[in-house]
């Protein structure tokens, strides 16, 4: 029961991603007194692309054709250690945030590296910016965890939230709010939204992820696209599970399995809606303000694991 | 007394050394000798690979005493500690040796062929000394071999002024290094009679406080010249890159870690850890290592140098882990300690194995292109599809990407630094945690690092004619990069079969430590990790039907050429831009002709990375040593009047001394 409860998340994760992407585009139009497209458009992409012909460049090897594919196993494996309607994960109960920062990394890695394959310019532009972005970005991500996890004393994502499920939602301290402030900017970094890079952009001036995916194309180019909406549902449901799990199901039972889902869908709206909000109102970061905007986060998670000091139990 | 293991030692130290010699004396006229010696030396090192396997799982400590033979106490005994070392030594010896053979065969005349065989296999037979030595001469005597050999090695590959200066200040620091590494053991000896390993652990404990910082600083000191700490790794990117593949792969693989089994040996096996602040020293002098060390790699155009400044980047890492272990001793929480020197020595050997490979696969890469210089390369994928894998294992291990190597051994160091938050000190309790944002920052840095060096080396197109001809290595060197990459990929997913006796190891160095539990779960989520990614990494394959090669959108121009593509001195552009600070570049602009700046000639832009550190920290060391020699340079008259009143002078005063010691 309780692993299906887990795969289940999983599922809802994975397959709620280009939802969420969707939602997010949607909002952004609106905010910009534009109609947008049908929110189930991304899934109409993903299944137009994934049965299309593959072009690949003429100098590539095998490590272009892998990257996607690893890129998409290793989102999936971070998918596995977040909870999202009860306080346990397929993974998350015994592979620590250590583990699941790192499998993004390995995705990072490959995706970067088969950007580098396809031997034109922009490849190596969005892998050389992505590298810069993601490598400043690693340490607030972990601090902040970090900061959690000393809160905590316990260092699997599931434990940590079980934690927070137990404290009071006014009993919050100073270590919280710095780690979601600093989390909450790494996410704008790791998952490529503004201001850190615009998920719209077709200019080579400003792109990033952008930049890396231009050679992909068929089934590749899904599988890169659904790994990068997964890995936003993830951060989102991160972001909630760390720091707003309240609600989550304590036991096993349906009905209030489907309040756990009815608060999670509502709480992600929230926090979909403010992420429009920001990425309407903000302007991109000029790429060498990039490592400020880091140098803040981390040293707002360090100041949160120093503050560590005073609230432990 | 000289059967079964034993004599198996006995029987592998012999037959390296033997081999050195008939080599060197009989190859040019023999023709099987060669291949007969390479064989030897291949045994040798699988003998102590099972010598090694069976006293690191603590079936046996085989001694040997060859005092008779020596003026000096001179012995040798593999304990659990020396077995890992050894298993280190033997287990990378085999692949980089079967690398080496059609290497050097491609590269050397058959004289300098003879000669490199022989120093090879005496560089071997020196660091299976030091690891396995059990008095402190048997020791001092491998670690000064092991420094001449491998200088010998370096200049054997090439005679040019700038090689024979970079040797000079390799032999000169490690000099430096082995005085302070005497100065450790001459520094037991009031306390302790003799310097046979066991007396000096016996008297360990009851020395006062002051020796005891004394012997730590200065095994830090001498053992960190030798692992390349900052800043004392000057010598490291200068001798490393110019000494053949093979030996580079030794050197930064494997004769790094007999430092920090020295350092391991003296502060933990001997003094039962160091006073209340050497942990802290030792972290901050770590993370100091790693962070600029992976910084200077990333602006690295040159293969090798690069993979040179990542060992000391590695070194770091390894440190860290010791740093942390120190503090948690000096706190009276072994479990902790057991934890963090756990994870250092998994990063040793995780860290011998993939440098390896890496340094052979530069190896590889310079043979086929003819240039190690990543501008140069390119498109190597499609034409050395085998090398490329091994090196992408490689990098994805140093990078620490999970089912990769590097990845369990990083997130041991970080597991540990993270459990320094239970610690009652208020400074351990901020700094262990702190680091693991330093640790994170350099793995950041070290991802990025190499996704440059596989990028460049071997995807896109070719930069040069070198790169565009390549070929794929021969069967030789290719059997020798696959050994290293299986031992990464299977230590990645399964690293139980490591961690176990690495416990026990540790339960040993460090007295009244459980198992840590993190050992455990590491070990029982890998697989399932490696199954969950690689199983639907395997199901999305069946999407990709369909495919055609179609040319790259060129932006209206005819075609793309490999001068559009991104360079490594372009991709770790914006890091150095943001790491300004670090590199300070030395820029040169010059326009022609000088009168006219608006209708310039010519223009020209150089600019030359400076090694800041080497202003701050070397200059004034090195005009104090100069000025002082100048003096002492009075005594020497040329008179020999003078010289004879100099020995009258030593004579009387060592009578007096004697006279008076009573």
């Amino acid at each position: 029961m309780r692993i299906a409860l887990d795969i289940l998340q999983v599922l809802l994760l994975i397959l709620g991603a280009p939802l969420v992407r969707a939602i997010i585009a949607r909002l952004k139009a609106r905010l910009q007194r534009r109609r947008g497209a049908s929110i189930w458009r991304p899934y109409a992409e993903l299944f137009k692309l994934l049965r299309k012909e593959e072009l690949v460049p003429p100098t590539s090897s095998a490590v272009f054709r892998l990257a996607p594919m690893v890129l998409f196993g290793a989102t999936i494996g971070a998918a596995a250690f977040v909870p999202v309607v009860h306080a346990s994960a397929l993974l998350g109960s015994r592979g620590d945030f250590f583990l699941f920062v790192y499998l993004l990394a390995l995705g990072r890695f490959f995706l970067s590296v088969g950007a580098l394959d396809g031997g034109c310019a922009f490849g190596g532009m969005g892998a050389s910016r992505e590298a810069l972005v993601s490598s400043l970005a690693e340490a607030p991500f972990l601090l902040g965890l970090v900061a959690i996890a000393i809160v905590a004393s316990r260092v699997d994502i599931a434990g940590m939230v079980a934690w927070t499920l137990g404290q009071n939602i006014f009993n919050i301290s100073a270590v919280h709010i710095l780690a979601f402030t600093s989390l909450a900017m790494v996410i704008l970094a790791e998952t490529g939204r503004m201001p850190v890079d615009n998920p719209t952009t077709h200019l080579e001036l400003t792109m990033i992820h952008e930049g890396m995916v231009l050679e992909y194309s068929g089934p590749s180019l899904a599988l890169i696209e659904w790994a990068s909406a997964i890995k936003l549902h993830i951060m989102v449901a991160l972001l909630i599970a760390l720091f707003f799990p309240w609600g989550m199901a304590s036991n096993g039972s349906g009905w209030g399995i489907a309040v756990a889902l009815l608060l999670y869908c509502t709480k992600t709206a929230v926090l979909v809606i403010l992420l429009s909000v920001i990425e309407s109102s903000v302007a991109k970061l000029r790429m060498y303000l990039v490592p400020d905007f880091l140098g803040v986060a981390s040293a707002l998670s360090a100041l949160a694991v120093i503050f560590t000091m005073w609230v432990k139990r | 007394m000289l059967i079964g293991p034993t004599g198996a030692l006995f029987v592998l130290l012999a037959v390296a050394l033997g081999v050195a010699v008939p080599v060197i004396l009989m190859a040019s006229r023999a023709p099987g000798a060669r291949r007969l010696a390479i064989t030897l030396i291949l045994a040798a090192s699988f003998a102590g690979c099972v010598l090694a396997v069976f006293g690191f799982l603590g079936r046996a400590a085989p001694r040997l005493d060859l005092s008779w033979a020596a003026p000096f106490p001179f012995s040798f005994v593999v304990d659990r500690l020396s077995a890992f070392f050894l298993l280190l030594v033997c287990a990378v010896a085999i692949p980089v040796t079967i690398f080496a053979a059609p290497y050097f065969d491609l590269h050397y005349s058959e004289r300098r062929r003879n000669w490199t065989w022989g120093f090879f296999s005496l560089f071997l037979l020196s660091m299976i000394v030091v690891v396995t030595a059990a008095t402190g001469f048997s020791f001092l005597v491998g670690w000064e071999l092991m420094t001449l050999v491998s200088a010998g090695l370096i200049l054997i590959e090439g005679d040019s002024a700038e090689r024979r200066h970079n040797v000079f200040i390799y032999l000169l620091m490690m000099h430096a290094g082995a005085a302070a590494v005497a100065a450790c053991f001459f520094l037991f000896l009031p306390y302790s009679h003799g310097l046979d390993f066991e007396a000096v652990r016996a008297s360990g404990a009851g020395m006062p406080g002051g020796i005891r910082a004394a012997i730590f600083l200065a095994a830090f000191v001498g053992f960190g010249a030798k692992a390349g700490l900052i800043p004392l790794h000057l010598w490291l990117p200068r001798a490393h890159p110019i000494a053949p593949s093979p030996v580079s792969a030794l050197m930064s693989g494997i004769m790094l870690k007999t430092a920090v089994y020295g350092f391991v040996r003296f502060t933990f096996d001997f003094l039962g850890g160091g006073p209340w602040w050497s942990g802290y020293v030792v972290l901050i002098v770590a993370a100091v290592t790693g962070l600029l060390g992976i910084l200077y790699a990333i602006a690295e155009d040159d293969l090798k140098r690069l993979l040179a400044y990542s060992s000391v980047e590695n070194i770091g890492i390894i440190f860290l882990g010791l740093g942390a272990s120190l503090i948690f001793l000096a706190h009276g929480v072994p479990l902790g300690a057991a934890l963090a020197l756990i994870a250092a020595l998994f990063h040793t050997f995780n860290h011998a194995f993939f440098k390896s490979l890496l340094f052979l696969g530069a190896g590889a890469i310079s043979n086929s292109a003819h240039s190690a210089n990543l501008n140069e390369l390119g498109g190597l994928q499609r034409r050395m599809p085998f090398t490329g894998a091994a090196v992408l294992i490689g990098c994805c291990s140093i990078a620490g990407l999970p089912l990769f190597s590097g990845f369990v051994s990083e997130w041991l160091t970080f597991r540990s630094l993270l459990a320094g938050s239970a610690l009652i000190n208020t400074k351990a309790q901020i700094i262990l945690p702190l680091m693991v944002g330093i640790l994170a920052l350099i793995g950041g840095l070290a991802a990025a690092c190499f996704v440059k060096t596989f990028g460049t080396a071997f995807l896109g197109r070719p930069r040069s004619t070198g790169a565009e001809h390549a070929e794929e290595a021969p069967l030789g060197m290719r059997t020798g990069l696959a050994l290293l990459a299986a031992v990464c990929l299977a230590i990645g997913i399964f690293p139980g079969f490591l961690l176990r006796p690495l416990v026990a190891l540790a339960q040993v160095l460090i007295p009244g430590a459980g198992v840590p539990e993190e050992t455990l779960s590491i070990a029982r989520i890998l697989p399932w990790t490696a199954a969950i990614v690689l199983g639907t990494g395997a199901l999305v394959a069946v999407f990709k039907r369909r495919e055609r090669i179609a040319r790259t959108w060129a932006c209206g121009l005819p075609g793309l050429s490999s001068r559009m593509q991104y360079t490594s001195t372009v991709f770790s552009k914006p890091l150095r831009f943001v790491f300004a600070q670090v590199y300070r570049p030395d820029r040169k602009v010059e326009e022609l002709p000088a009168d006219q700046p608006y209708f310039p000639v010519s223009i020209s832009y150089r600019s030359v990375r400076t090694t800041s550190y080497e202003r701050v920290f070397y200059r004034p060391f090195v005009e104090l040593i100069l000025s002082l020699a100048y003096r002492l340079r009075r005594l020497q008259t040329g008179n020999i009047q003078v010289y004879l009143l100099y020995i009258f002078l030593a004579l009387v005063s060592l009578l007096a001394f004697l006279r008076f010691e009573r």
